[in-house]
């Protein structure tokens, strides 16, 4: 106690009162640290904040079931309650149906609608009337005994202005039907899944609504507690061909599982703006150890021992950490607002949808914040404290110093650095670590570390390279400029190194995001052809789970003789927990106005075989994911069929799902069993007639023949629809790395101050040599010019290097995809500019402060 | 122990420090022989690089001896960890230097207190010390400014407070009066004696001024690192 009053004393009188004095240097560092703190948190809490959404609405969904049935891609027959229900070891079964569905009213929004019995599935779910929204009972009887009643979450309630009593209209894909409201749900359990936007109703009404009779998506079990898994095999025997008995949890992990690798992605790349805070305390840290090396050793040579002086700059760096946090605070929740929408958009358009209306502050992730924020501010201050720890005491006396003593030479440090650089191939190399790409990760730490160890020695070689031709067109300031940068080697190295990292991260991610984009363009280019798509109302949403009506279908012949029909029907399924989706398409039509993006196999061979039905083509992200390839056999469940087909060929997609197969509907239909159609595409046969004239005409007769009763999408809107969601999943990206490179604009700012300072003793002294305030100045500027440039040039050249991580390491092993390496050499070619003017005006406040103070006071100071 | 010996505080044999220069070797003191008794005030002479800060840095546990044999208030200095090295630094010395150094960010009184808060000790029992060394030191009324504002003859007065405040056996100055004009040059040595003299220090001043001649009990002459006079 009475060791830590003197040490918290010893803190305040020595470094408190130091950072005091220079309070601006202070405040930058500050607020460096706690800008990559507020990022770093805040996207982990939006993240969270989608993620905890999603499990939590999948488990109240799921409730109290221990065991689910389902037929992958299809339904349950109801008809097998009977025989569950005679099971000994059955306690309880309840048949469930949901479905995304409307108010039909212009831009309303979806939400989800659930059928069950409300008897049969008392033990399952947890929910309850509102006492005061009707008579308790009487409104989940109403359910049973009255036909098209439903009971609505109160806040979807207030968000349609809806009480009990009332009526609403309801679209889906077969039909638009009035509910009446019999009541609302307490707010608790199942009510308050996806944000409390739902509703139920009995399972009958759901099934004359939606047309599925007899057909249910899943029966909820739940076992008597003595069931033993031969029980459980006794019952699966009993089960129809395709149907499946799984714990409940396998889709909400499969869901999870996507969520926290994009969590890991952007905790990563928010990750760079906390690094880049790292080099701005480490920078600190090491100039106050550097500058006050004369007061370290007269704190010795008064009774301090070496490790007071450790702790005390430990202590540093935990301030500046645990004070940069503190002001992440409100930065953080500022920033929250924007990244909560942001990313649980993302991650509804990307993987599952979400509905996020609450941050949820865990305690785990506070503290995690906390920690990691103080953790590398502390690591930060560790090299500068451990080198303040060797201040030998004796330098309090005035000795007469000749030599200096030998400090690591660049060259050592370019070995070093090398070292790290080289190891980056073998780890780039190694598979993923639990499917996530750690071995990549650390790559490009090593190559953040390798490039910023290899700056001393570049910046002595440059310079010396540079000197006579400085001095020849630029004059003495340029050549002393150059001079200096290369004398102090490793004290300069350390905001270079920030500005390394920053461009670096700037390039690659350029490169990247032009990369995916242009890659994606294409794919939506070649592959997502047509002109006009058409699914039942709401397919998108409940990813085709309901037939296009055979009305429409019916109708939609008498255009056969202008436009191409082609069919298709999505399976969202999944292979070992990773979803996927089966597609089945008309391979004859669709090879004749579109193409696959072709990967892997020879695309000539291959045509013919998947028109004739003979295998299926997979995606990239597929192929990655499952571990299986050209020639090998895809295999799965699909409905009734267990279908069992050979691997031609792997194709590029980037659909928001992740993995696809394809293969040919015709033939599906021929050797599996029939399926009904999910949706349709439109290709006009006279292409040269003026097409989006032809589709806006083609639309507009089908809604005036059949009414507001499926979803059309031209296949231009379409297109542009991909892209846009691909831009705006990348917004949330651009923005932390515009935050990254403003902390390295504060790193360069402090650093070239704090090179000032450092030497204004030998500033004034070339003055009183006869160096002219603008020969000085012009000095610094030059010095700033150097260090920018080098960085600059360094961090595009590890840029290129982490693009290709990024690209075939990083995003082949979290997502399954690459992309065609493309640069986008426009944008490069403008910022790269930019940033070294930026980084140079960051240098203003350095060339202005040389003579804040009159030189001759300056003269007098040690 | 023989009465001779308890008397002695300093005692050096073939006392060496060099310097490695790159391939030249520097140095610094060579082969100094030394038996100082408790209580003398020694004032040690030479030019510019003549060793005497060296001697000194190793008197004061500052630094360590490359070659030959150092006993210091029965302390061992050439065979010490740092560890005691520091602790010796905190007992039984107390240095003065040429140019004050003061903590620039503490004030007078912070400055005077730190070896004995360094030292274990609180503020509370400290801080009536400090007040009656400041006292003595005629700058009481200079307590809480920084050394920033300080003149220099004042600063130096801090600084033998500072000194003082853990009771060292032994005082080591180096070159205490180089920056100060004559008038606190006298000042100063005139304090340093009757530490010597009232206080029954032992004293150690490294100078080239001529200000301590007369009150010296032992006058050493050093040149190119090694004693050429001792009486
Ligand atoms: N760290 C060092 N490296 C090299 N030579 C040194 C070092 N410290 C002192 N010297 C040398 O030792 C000699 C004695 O110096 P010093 O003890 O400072 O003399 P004085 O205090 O009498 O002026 C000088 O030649 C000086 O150059
Ligand atoms: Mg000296």
């Amino acid at each position: 106690m009475k060791m830590l009053l003197f040490f918290l004393r010893l803190f305040i009188w020595f470094s408190l009162r130091n950072m005091r004095r220079h309070m601006g240097r202070a405040a930058t560092v500050l607020f460096g640290i706690a800008l990559g703190a507020a990022v770093f948190t805040s996207v982990r809490l939006s993240v969270n904040a989608s993620l905890d959404s999603f499990s939590k609405s999948m488990d109240l969904i799921a409730g109290q079931a221990d065991h689910v049935l389902t037929r992958p891609g299809g339904y349950v027959p109801e008809n097998l309650m009977a025989t569950l229900l005679n099971q000994e070891i059955m306690q309880s079964a309840s048949p469930v149906m949901s479905t995304y569905t409307r108010v039909s009213q212009a831009d309303a929004e979806p939400f989800l609608l659930i059928g069950f019995d409300p008897i049969l599935d008392r033990p399952m779910r947890q929910w309850r009337v509102d006492d005061q929204s009707g008579q308790q009972g009487a409104a989940w009887l109403d359910l049973l005994k009255e036909p098209y009643t439903l009971i609505l979450g109160k806040p979807l309630a207030h968000q349609l202005k809806l009480a009990p009593g009332d009526s609403l209209i309801l679209e889906h894909a077969r039909q638009k039907v009035r509910f009446k409201i019999s009541g609302m749900l307490e707010p608790n359990g199942l009510a308050l899944a996806e944000s409390g936007r739902i509703a139920i109703t009995d399972i009958a009404t759901f099934q004359e609504f939606t047309g599925l009779f007899g057909k249910v998506d899943r029966i909820d079990l739940k076992l008597v507690s003595s069931a033993t898994s031969k029980d459980l095999a006794a019952v699966e025997q009993l089960l129809p061909e395709g149907i499946q008995l799984n714990p409940p949890t396998a889709t909400r992990e499969s869901g999870q599982m996507m969520i926290r690798a994009y969590q890991l992605n952007l905790s990563i790349l928010s990750f760079a703006s906390l690094f880049v805070g790292m080099f701005l305390v480490y920078s600190l840290v090491a100039l106050n150890a550097a500058s006050r090396r004369h007061e370290l050793a007269v704190l010795r040579a008064t009774g301090a021992s070496a490790y007071h002086i450790f702790f005390i700059f430990l202590a540093e760096g935990a301030f500046l950490g645990i004070v940069g946090w503190l002001v992440a605070i409100p930065l953080g929740h500022i920033l929250i607002k924007y990244l909560l929408h942001g990313v649980s958009q993302t991650i509804s358009t990307l993987f599952v949808r979400v509905q996020v209306d609450a941050l949820s502050l865990s305690v785990y992730e506070i503290v995690f914040s906390f920690f990691v924020t103080v953790g590398i501010s502390v690591l930060a201050a560790y090299q500068p404290a451990r080198e303040a720890m060797q201040v030998p005491p004796k330098e309090a006396l005035e000795i007469s110093q000749l030599g200096m003593q030998a400090r690591i030479s660049p060259r050592q440090l370019a070995f070093g650095g090398l070292g790290c650089i080289l190891l980056v191939v073998p780890l780039s190399k190694l598979p993923a670590i639990l499917g996530m790409p750690l071995p990549g990760y650390l790559a490009i730490f090593l190559l953040f570390v390798g490039f910023a160890l290899l700056a001393p020695w570049a910046l002595v070689k440059i310079s010396h390279i540079l000197s006579s031709i400085l001095l020849k067109r630029f004059g003495i300031p340029a050549y002393l400029a150059g001079r200096y940068v290369r004398d102090s080697g490793t004290r300069t190295a350390v905001s270079v190194g920030a500005l390394i990292t920053a461009v670096a991260l700037f390039t690659a991610l350029v490169i990247m995001i032009f990369s995916f984009r242009q890659t994606v363009a294409y794919w939506t280019y070649e592959t997502i052809k047509g002109d006009l798509f058409l699914t039942s109302k709401m397919g998108q949403i409940n990813r085709f789970r309901y037939p296009v009506p055979q009305p429409v279908i019916d109708h939609l012949q008498n255009y056969r003789s202008q436009v191409d029909l082609l069919p298709n029907r999505q399976f969202f399924l999944t292979y070992d927990k990773f979803p996927y989706v089966f597609e089945l398409m008309d391979m004859q039509g669709y090879m004749q106005y579109a193409s696959f993006f072709w990967l892997k196999g020879d695309p000539d061979k291959i045509r013919p075989m998947l028109k004739g039905g003979e295998g299926v083509v997979v995606s990239e992200v597929f192929s990655n994911r499952t571990g299986l390839s050209v020639g090998d056999f895809f295999e799965a469940q699909i409905e009734e069929s267990y279908v069992k087909l050979q691997i031609l060929g792997i194709v590029r997609d980037y659909r928001t799902q992740g993995g696809a197969v394809f293969y040919s509907l015709p033939h599906f239909n021929k050797r599996y069993h029939p399926v009904y159609w999910g949706g349709l595409r439109f290709f006009f046969k006279d292409r040269s007639q003026d097409l989006d004239a032809a589709v806006a005409r083609l639309r507009t007769d089908i809604i005036d023949r059949l009414g507001d009763r499926v979803d059309m999408y031209s296949g231009k809107g379409l297109r542009g629809a991909v892209l846009r969601i691909f831009d705006e999943t990348f917004a949330v990206t651009t923005v932390l790395l515009l935050i990254a490179l403003l902390i390295a604009g504060l790193g360069i700012a402090t650093t070239l101050s704090v090179l000032v300072l450092q030497r204004s003793r030998q500033l004034n002294t070339l003055f009183a040599l006869g160096a002219s305030f603008r020969q000085i100045r012009s000095m610094i500027f030059w010095e700033a010019a150097f260090l920018v440039v080098i960085g600059e040039l360094a961090g595009v050249i590890c840029g290129f290097i982490l693009s290709y991580l990024l690209i075939y390491v990083v995003n082949r092993q979290s997502f399954g995809w690459t992309f065609i390496y493309a640069v986008d050499w426009d944008a490069l070619l403008l910022s790269i500019p930019l940033i070294i003017i930026t980084a140079l005006a960051a240098a203003l406040p350095a060339v202005k402060m040389v003579f804040r103070r009159p030189p001759a006071t300056l003269l007098r100071e040690r | 122990m023989t009465d001779e010996s308890s008397r002695t505080v300093i005692s050096a044999k073939g006392l060496t420090r060099t310097y490695q220069l790159g391939d030249s070797e520097v140095i610094g003191i060579s082969q100094i022989d030394l038996d100082i008794a408790a209580g003398e005030l020694v004032v040690l002479k030479g030019n510019s690089g003549s060793g005497k800060s060296t001697l000194l840095s190793l008197l004061a546990g500052l630094d360590r001896p490359t070659g030959g044999e150092l006993m210091v208030a029965r302390h061992d200095l050439n065979h010490a960890s740092d560890i005691q090295l520091t602790q010796f630094r905190r007992q039984v010395v107390g240095m003065v230097f040429q140019s004050f150094n003061l903590l620039p960010t503490l004030n007078a009184l912070e400055n005077v207190c730190l070896p004995a808060l360094l030292a274990g000790k609180s503020l509370v029992e400290t801080r009536p010390k400090a007040m009656e060394l400041l006292r003595w030191l005629e700058i009481e009324d200079r307590l809480h400014h920084l050394p920033a504002q300080l003149s220099g003859g004042e600063m130096q007065r801090t600084a033998i407070a500072r000194a003082l405040i853990n009771d060292p056996a032994i005082i080591l100055a180096d070159e205490p009066t180089g920056n100060l004009d004559s008038r606190n040059g006298q000042i100063v040595m005139d304090l340093l004696a009757e530490l010597n003299r009232k206080w029954n220090r032992t004293v150690l001043i490294a100078t080239h001024s001529t200000l301590a001649d007369q009150m010296a009990s032992v006058r050493m002459g050093l040149k190119d690192g090694m004693i050429t006079s001792f009486a």
